[in-house]
């Protein structure tokens, strides 16, 4: 690394700022990875085409392979670490656990910022709406087939959620983990 | 989803687990992102290397000069394949061709004075971080004499440009498998048929590219490698010969593996490589592959030029059949044995008496092959599956029909094939009419019917696929058993340690299902620990469908022994016999008096706390490790000189719909449906999850996944936005069912599930596709039906005057 060349850039990660030292050539990807430690973002082609390393950047989907840390300066970024709260998954993350959206799980943590996004986006997509939703991202394990599965459980349980919102005592995302015996 | 209920096995304890959809162990880890992977794995004091690779096909190496590279900084050192023979000793194949008869060539971590393939490693650079040590590459100057390059088997095998001093020609090995009186099979045939398809260049491409980090230890002298790896005692074993350090010395380290498919099979030279580096610079060295080096790896090119002889009924009474398989340059993995795969493992499932089949495994100077899912099989179920098609053409009859009427029949098991395999059971007539009814077959007819009147060109493909699975070769460390140790420790919670590797499949979770149902503890308390010959028996890996068969079969073997062990301390705590006990979940009690019980754990407590009293009938520690060798492999050859290499032989039938628009070459895959048998199932979900993996891998390589090189041997399909595989989007929902006929010869009565799928979805889809266009004229023998392949095949039939 050369002196000459570091910038000093903050990032706010998974709502914690993290002031970092980096080259202005340092790729988001490797400030999460390395500088961070954050390595739950995977690289599977560093060209900007598997969709492995998809984080969220104020909210949207970006492939961080293909983004400068020195670009992501002042942005709230969330990655796969950032989903859960403590101890109680994201309710897409249970999901796919439960439906075995995952084998290898290479993947799995940039399909779940995809995911997050397009319920964000669209609460109740139906499968078609979710299969193009994700065909942004590679997956050779699965066939995508349990994949879709998860994000439509996931989509039905927030439907839930909405339905039972005037009930305060209901705590729908403890009960999706109750449900699967966490 | 329906799920036969299968026949109870032997002695079997009452099943809890098995059989039942339990959730990956561990999953939390993966969905939180805190699976560990190679690249990953950080080390004080690590070092990166970079690889320096052949711009050319087929060169002699006239020089090396790495000096700029080291005058840079951060460069701590740079060397060159002369450099590297000082340093390590050749890479032992995985399966040397030699055993078998063939030719074999040396292979080494760095080219040494020539190189036979674009993409060889000739130097590599170590620095302070991958950019590094990347960028460093380019200050090396190596001087190249190219060489003629041939990139297709020469015609006949023989001649052409010659890759190897001291071959006669580039063929490795050339193998006959033939069977009964094939001439007059074809004297007497009341029809014959001959055809070609060829199998296009593919790969597998999981989404982890290969990564290693090498760990000296200066003091103990000693290497601790981590790899994204199959098969870790293997891998040691080579790592032992290329380095010349005792296995001892050497502990190797899966840590979770993004997917293999074949492709993390050993011998690939950069696992000696980075070794080396550490050593030599007694520092931790890594190096993660990038997406296009992963790329150079290949698999699966062959051609089949196959005559049939078949009569009036559809009965298939000849075949012979021309395969010559291009496997690119000899590498030390597995890869040339694929070809031979797919010549021993024809006609599959169909009574052929009268077969010819040769296979020529030809050295070219594309980049070397790796295992591939379906480890060459998938090339015997598509082309077999074409050819049962083009009788169904010729004859005007329902394919369906001539795949009934050319099955081995469900009371012909176990069978014996022209090619000596011994396939254990299976009812393939009612897969088949079970496919039918999924999908509601004689409706698609009917709506093929209408949409011709339209003009609009609808397929429906039939395929049915025999996959032989968990082989042993003989003389390689490809083994048809595998090890496991089970102990349980005073608190009645249970360690399993297995030979095999899990690259996500979920053999971890089924293997612990199977010891908590023997043991009788809950899937909770079962840890199970793989992939690391420092802690594991020695083990072969994955590979093969292998996992739940031996795995399984050891892991159950093992966890007998600690069951015999506690019931023995329990029938005298609880004053009965061990046969009146019942174990449940970490509860033992009497059958006879379910009030008598004793936890699990009390028991296992008192077989290490009261050792000279109530369990002194037992040798205390509740720990074995048990091998399970499968029935049915036998390597004595018959009185032919065939050898049985697999245990057993899972089955299935794949029906696709398509349409293709005639304009454009485009396939659209409609609906995709699949019946799979892979006998005793440990655990739906996740037989499903490879069965719906394999079909995507198989649906890619019939439509769109190729491996294309230029004239001079570059490889131009390097990244997913040329290398084609399919997304979300491409894919309709799978329709699945299983079927369930036990193999009689393996313990639990698994067959092995994985590796089938991407021959039979292949040929699914390719027998949908010849079957939409039928109306134009249209056989499509180039794969993959790629839209330029499909215009031209369509453009073909025109020009001869449509249909036939």
């Amino acid at each position: 690394m050369h002196q000459e060349d570091i910038v000093i850039v903050t990032l706010k990660v998974n709502g914690v700022e993290r002031p970092l030292a980096v080259e202005p050539r340092r790729l988001l990807c490797d400030a999460l990875r390395e500088d961070l430690g954050l390595t739950g973002t995977n690289l599977g082609c560093e060209q900007g085409v598997c969709g492995s390393c998809t984080v969220l950047v104020d909210g949207e989907s970006v492939r961080s392979c293909l983004m400068f840390a020195v670009q992501a300066g002042g942005c709230e970024i969330t990655t796969v670490e950032g989903l859960a709260s403590g101890e109680t998954l994201h309710p897409l993350q249970a999901a796919f656990w439960e439906k075995q959206a995952l084998q290898c799980g290479f993947c799995t943590p940039g399909f779940l910022m995809a995911g997050v996004e397009l319920l964000r986006r669209n609460p109740e997509p139906d499968e078609a709406g979710v299969r193009a939703a994700l065909a942004g991202n590679t997956c050779r394990c699965t066939g995508y087939e349990h994949i879709v599965d998860a994000v439509l459980a996931a989509a039905d349980g927030a439907a839930r959620e909405r339905t039972f919102a005037e009930e305060p005592e209901v705590d729908v995302a403890a009960e999706v983990v109750a449900r699967e015996g966490r | 989803m329906t799920i036969e209920v299968e026949r109870a096995p032997r002695e079997a304890p009452r099943r809890r687990y098995v059989g039942s959809r339990q959730k990956k162990l561990k999953g939390d880890l993966f969905v939180r992102g805190k699976a560990r992977y190679v690249a990953d794995i950080e080390l004080p004091g690590m070092l990166h290397a970079a690889v320096l690779r052949s711009p050319h096909a087929h060169a002699h190496v006239k020089s090396v000069d790495v000096s700029r590279a080291l005058e840079i900084s951060d460069v701590v050192a740079a060397v060159s394949g002369e450099d590297a023979r000082e340093l390590t000793g050749p890479v032992p194949h995985f399966i040397d061709p030699a055993v078998f008869g063939g030719k074999t060539a040396e292979v080494r971590c760095l080219a040494v004075e020539k190189v036979v393939y674009a993409g060889q490693p000739v130097a590599a650079v170590v620095a302070a971080s991958r950019n590094d040590a990347e960028a460093a590459l380019d200050a090396i100057a190596v001087e190249y004499e190219p060489l003629e390059v041939g990139l297709e088997p020469a015609a006949g095998t023989q001649g052409g440009t010659l890759l190897y001093e001291g071959w006669e020609d580039n063929t490795i090995i050339h193998i006959p498998f033939v069977e009964g009186d094939v001439e007059a099979a074809f004297a007497e045939a009341e029809h014959t048929l001959e055809d070609e398809v060829r199998i296009q260049r593919y790969t597998t491409a999981p989404i982890e590219t290969r990564g290693y980090v090498a760990d000296w230890d200066t003091s103990a002298e000693s290497l601790t490698f981590y790899g994204a790896c199959q098969n870790p005692h293997p891998l040691r074993w080579v790592l032992s010969h290329a380095l010349g350090l005792p296995e001892g010395k050497i502990r190797i380290v899966a840590p979770h593996v993004g997917g293999g498919f074949g492709l993390k099979m050993h011998g690939h030279p950069e696992e000696a490589l980075v070794c080396m580096l550490s050593r030599m610079l007694e520092r931790p060295v890594r190096w993660i592959e990038d997406r296009r080096e992963t790329f150079l790896i290949g698999g699966r090119e062959q051609t089949h030029t196959f005559k049939v002889a078949f009569d009036d009924e559809g009965r298939i009474t000849g075949l012979r059949n021309n395969i010559v398989a291009n496997v690119g340059a000899l590498g030390a993995p597995p890869g040339w044995g694929m070809a031979f795969l797919t010549a021993l493992s024809f006609p599959t499932g169909y009574r052929i008496p009268n077969q010819d089949v040769q296979v020529s495994i030809v050295a070219t100077n594309k980049g070397p092959w790796n295992a591939s899912r379906g480890y060459g099989k998938e090339a015997t179920n598509l082309v077999m599956e074409r050819i049962v098609d083009l009788v169904a053409q010729k004859l005007r009859m329902a394919p369906a029909e001539v795949r009934r009427r050319n099955f081995i029949n469900k009371d012909e098991f176990p069978y014996k094939t022209n090619a000596g395999l011994n396939i254990d059971s299976g009812d393939y007539h009612g897969a088949l009419d079970k496919a039918l009814a999924m999908m509601g077959y004689d409706d698609l007819r009917a709506e093929q019917e209408r949409l011709r009147a339209e003009g609009r060109y609808l397929g429906i493909g039939l395929a049915f696929e025999l996959t032989p699975e968990g082989g042993d070769i003989p003389g390689t460390l490809v083994a048809g058993f595998d090890t496991t140790t089970v102990k349980m420790d005073p608190q009645g919670k249970v360690t399993v340690l297995t030979g095999v590797t899990t690259p996500g499949g979920g053999n971890e979770t089924g293997i612990a299902q199977i010891v908590a149902d023997e043991v009788g503890v809950s899937l909770e308390d079962v840890t199970v620990i793989q992939g690391d010959t420092g802690l594991c028996p020695y083990g072969f890996g994955n590979y093969s469908g292998r996992s739940m068969l031996v795995g399984g079969g050891s892991a159950a073997l093992a966890a007998r022994d600690i069951r015999e062990k506690l019931a023995k301390v329990a029938a005298a705590m609880l004053e009965t016999e061990p046969e009146n006990l019942e174990f449940g979940e970490g509860v033992i009690s009497r059958r006879d008096n379910p009030d008598a019980s004793l936890p699990t754990e009390t028991v296992a407590y008192s077989v290490l706390t009261l050792a000279f009293a109530t369990a002194a009938m037992v040798e205390p520690t509740l720990e074995s490790t048990r091998v399970y060798k499968p029935d049915n492999i036998t390597h004595i050859p018959d009185e032919k000189g065939r050898i049985q290499p697999y245990p057993s032989y899972s089955s299935a039938v794949h029906l696709a719909v398509v349409e293709v628009d005639a304009e454009t070459g485009v396939v659209d895959l409609k609906r995709f449906g699949v019946v799979h048998d892979c006998g005793t199932i440990i655990n739906p979900t996740f037989v499903e999850g490879q069965m719906q993996g394999a079909v995507a891998m198989g649906v890619g390589a019939a439509l769109s996944e190729e491996l294309i090189y230029d004239d001079e041997g570059n490889l131009l399909t390097d990244r997913f936005k040329t290398y084609l595989m399919p997304r979300a989007g491409d894919l309709p929902s799978f329709e699945m069912e299983h079927q369930v006929t036990p193999s009689p010869f393996t313990l639990l009565g698994a067959k092995g599930a994985g590796e089938a799928g991407v021959g039979g979805s292949q040929a699914a889809v390719a027998n949908a596709v010849n079957d939409a266009l039928a109306p134009l004229g249209v056989t499509l023998r180039q794969m993959p039906l790629s839209p330029p392949n499909v215009l031209r095949a369509i453009r073909e039939a025109a020009e001869k005057g449509g249909v036939s």
